[in-house]
C-alpha cells in the first residue's frame, strides 16, 4: 500500500477535467433541458388553461343560447299552439254555423216539401172530395155540387141579412161570384135570396176561376161566402194536427 | 499478486510513467462523456426524449434531489462535484467485473486524489459561501479550545474517506482474485455480484459525506448560535 504522489496529481488533474467535461455534455445539457420541458410545459399548461377558460366562456356562451332558444321554442310552440286552438275554434265555430245552416236549410225544404205535400194534399184532398161529392150528389140527387151550395148559401143569406143590409145601405151593387158560371134556375135563387134580404139592392154576377166552388157575395167591403175553402182549411187543420203528431212521433 | 494497479506502468510520456491507473481513469472519462455526448447531442424541448435521455435525466435528477434534500438548495456547483465524485466512482467500481480491466479506485493514489479534492473543495465551498472569516471562524467554534481538534477531525476525515474506499474496493479485487485460485467455479461470480453492490454503496456513501462535508462548510448559521461541524461517519 503505497501512493504514488504523481499519479496523486494526474487523478486530480483527470478529476478536474472529468468534472468539466461532464459539465459541459452532461449536467448543463440536461438541467437545460429540463428546465426548458418544465417552462415548455408551464407554458403549455398557461395556454391550456387560457384555452380552457375561453372553451369555458364560449361554453357558458353556447349554453346561454341554447336556453334562449329553448325559451323562444316554448314561446313560439305556445303561439302556434294558441294560434290552433283560435283556428281550430273558428273552423268549429264556422262548422256549427254551417252544419246549422245546413240544418236550417235541410229544415226549410223540409217546411217546404212539407208544405207542397200538404198543398197537394189540400188540393188532391179537395178534388177528391169535391169529385165524391159531385158523383155523390149526381149519383144520389140528381144534382150539381155547385148549384147545391149556391142554393144552400141562398138559403143561409137569411141568417146573415144583418151584415149585408148594413152593407148595402150605401146603395152599392152586390157581387155574387162563383167559380163557374151559374145555372139560370140557380141565378133566379140567388136573385130571390138577395132581392128578400136587400129589396132596392142590385145583383150583379160574376166568375173568379181561381176560388173554390161556392158562392161569394160581396158588398163593398162587406163579404158573405159559401165555399169548400172552410172545409179545406178544416182539412189544413186536420193535416197539420197529424204532421205535428209524426213530428213528435219521430 | 499486485495490490494497485499503479505498479502496472503501460508506458512512458515525456518520461512520466503512465500507469494503468491513469489510463484506465482515461478509459473511464472517455466513457462517461461519450455517453454523455451522444445522448445529449440532439437535445432540444420539442423532440420526444428518448429511454437514454430519460435515464441521464433521472440519474442526474436523482443527484440533484439527494444534494438539496442535504445542503437545503440546488447550487449547480455543488452537482457539478459531487455528481461527478459518483459517476466516477460508480463507473468505476461497476468496472471490477471487466476482466482484466484493474478499476482505479483500487488504487490508494486515486483515492487519495479524490479525498484531496474534497479536502480542498470544501474550504473553497465554504469561502465561496460564508467569506473568508467566516469560513476560518468556524474552526475556533463553538470555542477557540476546538481549534486543533477541528484541524485534526478535517484532515482525518480525508484520510478516512481515502482509506475507506480504497479498502473497500481493493478488499473486493483481492478476495476476487484469492477466491479465483482457490475455487474457480461460482465463488468468484458470487463475490463480484457482492462486489458491484460494495461498489455502488461505496460511491454512494463517498458522495454523500462529500455533500454533508461541503454543507457543513457553506451553512449560514443564524446569529448568535454555531454550526456544529459534521465528522465523518
Amino acid at each position: 500500500m503505497s501512493i504514488d504522489w504523481i499519479t496523486v496529481g494526474a487523478q486530480i488533474a483527470n478529476f478536474l477535467v472529468l468534472v468539466w467535461l461532464l459539465k459541459r455534455f452532461l449536467y448543463r445539457p440536461i438541467l437545460d433541458g429540463i428546465d426548458a420541458r418544465e417552462a415548455e410545459i408551464a407554458e403549455r399548461m398557461g395556454e391550456a388553461g387560457q384555452i380552457r377558460a375561453e372553451a369555458e366562456a364560449r361554453e357558458a356562451e353556447y349554453r346561454a343560447e341554447i336556453a334562449a332558444l329553448s325559451a323562444s321554442r316554448a314561446d313560439v310552440l305556445a303561439a302556434a299552439r294558441l294560434d290552433a286552438e283560435a283556428e281550430r275554434a273558428e273552423l268549429l265555430q264556422k262548422a256549427r254555423e254551417a252544419a246549422r245552416a245546413e240544418e236550417a236549410e235541410r229544415l226549410k225544404e223540409r217546411e217546404r216539401a212539407a208544405q207542397e205535400m200538404r198543398a197537394g194534399l189540400e188540393r188532391d184532398g179537395a178534388a177528391a172530395i169535391l169529385a165524391l161529392t159531385r158523383k155523390a150528389l149526381a149519383d144520389l140527387a140528381d144534382e150539381t155540387l155547385e148549384r147545391r151550395i149556391v142554393e144552400r148559401g141562398a138559403e143561409r143569406l137569411r141568417t146573415a141579412s144583418g151584415d149585408l143590409a148594413g152593407a148595402a145601405e150605401g146603395g152599392a151593387a152586390i157581387t155574387a161570384i162563383s167559380r163557374e158560371a151559374l145555372p139560370p134556375e140557380t141565378r133566379e135563387a140567388v136573385q130571390a135570396a138577395v132581392t128578400d134580404l136587400v129589396p132596392d139592392a142590385a145583383l150583379r154576377f160574376d166568375v173568379d176561376p181561381a176560388m173554390s166552388p161556392g158562392l161569394r157575395l160581396t158588398l163593398g167591403a162587406t163579404e158573405i161566402e159559401w165555399t169548400v175553402e172552410s172545409y179545406l182549411s178544416q182539412l189544413d187543420a186536420t193535416l197539420d194536427t197529424l204532421a205535428e203528431e209524426m213530428r213528435d212521433a219521430s | 499478486m499486485q495490490l494497485t494497479p499503479d505498479d502496472t506502468i503501460l508506458f512512458t510520456l515525456a518520461g512520466v510513467a503512465i500507469n494503468a491507473t491513469i489510463v484506465n481513469t482515461w478509459v473511464i472519462m472517455a466513457l462517461l462523456t461519450g455517453i454523455a455526448a451522444i445522448v445529449t447531442r440532439n437535445l432540444k424541448p420539442d423532440v420526444p426524449p428518448n429511454r437514454w435521455r430519460t435515464a441521464l435525466e433521472v440519474t442526474v435528477g436523482g443527484i440533484v434531489d439527494q444534494i438539496a434534500e442535504i445542503t437545503g438548495n440546488r447550487d449547480p456547483r455543488i452537482l457539478y462535484f459531487v455528481g461527478t465524485l459518483f459517476l466516477f466512482i460508480v463507473t468505476a467500481n461497476l468496472l471490477t467485473v471487466v476482466p482484466g480491466f484493474d478499476t482505479p479506485t483500487a488504487s490508494l493514489s486515486t483515492t487519495v486524489a479524490l479525498a484531496l479534492a474534497v479536502l480542498v473543495a470544501v474550504p473553497l465551498f465554504g469561502i465561496g459561501n460564508r467569506g473568508f472569516a467566516g469560513y476560518l471562524r468556524s474552526y475556533i467554534e463553538p470555542s477557540p479550545i476546538m481549534l486543533p481538534f477541528n484541524i485534526i477531525g478535517e484532515v482525518s476525515r480525508g484520510v478516512s474517506l481515502a482509506i475507506r474506499l480504497y479498502g473497500n474496493i481493493m478488499s473486493g479485487a483481492v478476495i476476487a482474485a484469492i477466491l479465483l485460485a482457490i475455487a474457480p467455479f461460482f465463488f468468484p461470480v458470487l463475490m463480484n455480484m457482492l462486489g458491484l453492490l460494495t461498489g455502488v454503496i461505496q460511491a454512494y456513501i463517498f458522495a454523500i459525506l462529500a455533500t454533508v462535508y461541503i454543507s457543513s462548510a457553506t451553512a449560514t448559521p443564524p446569529p448568535g448560535e454555531s454550526v456544529p461541524r459534521k465528522d465523518s461517519a
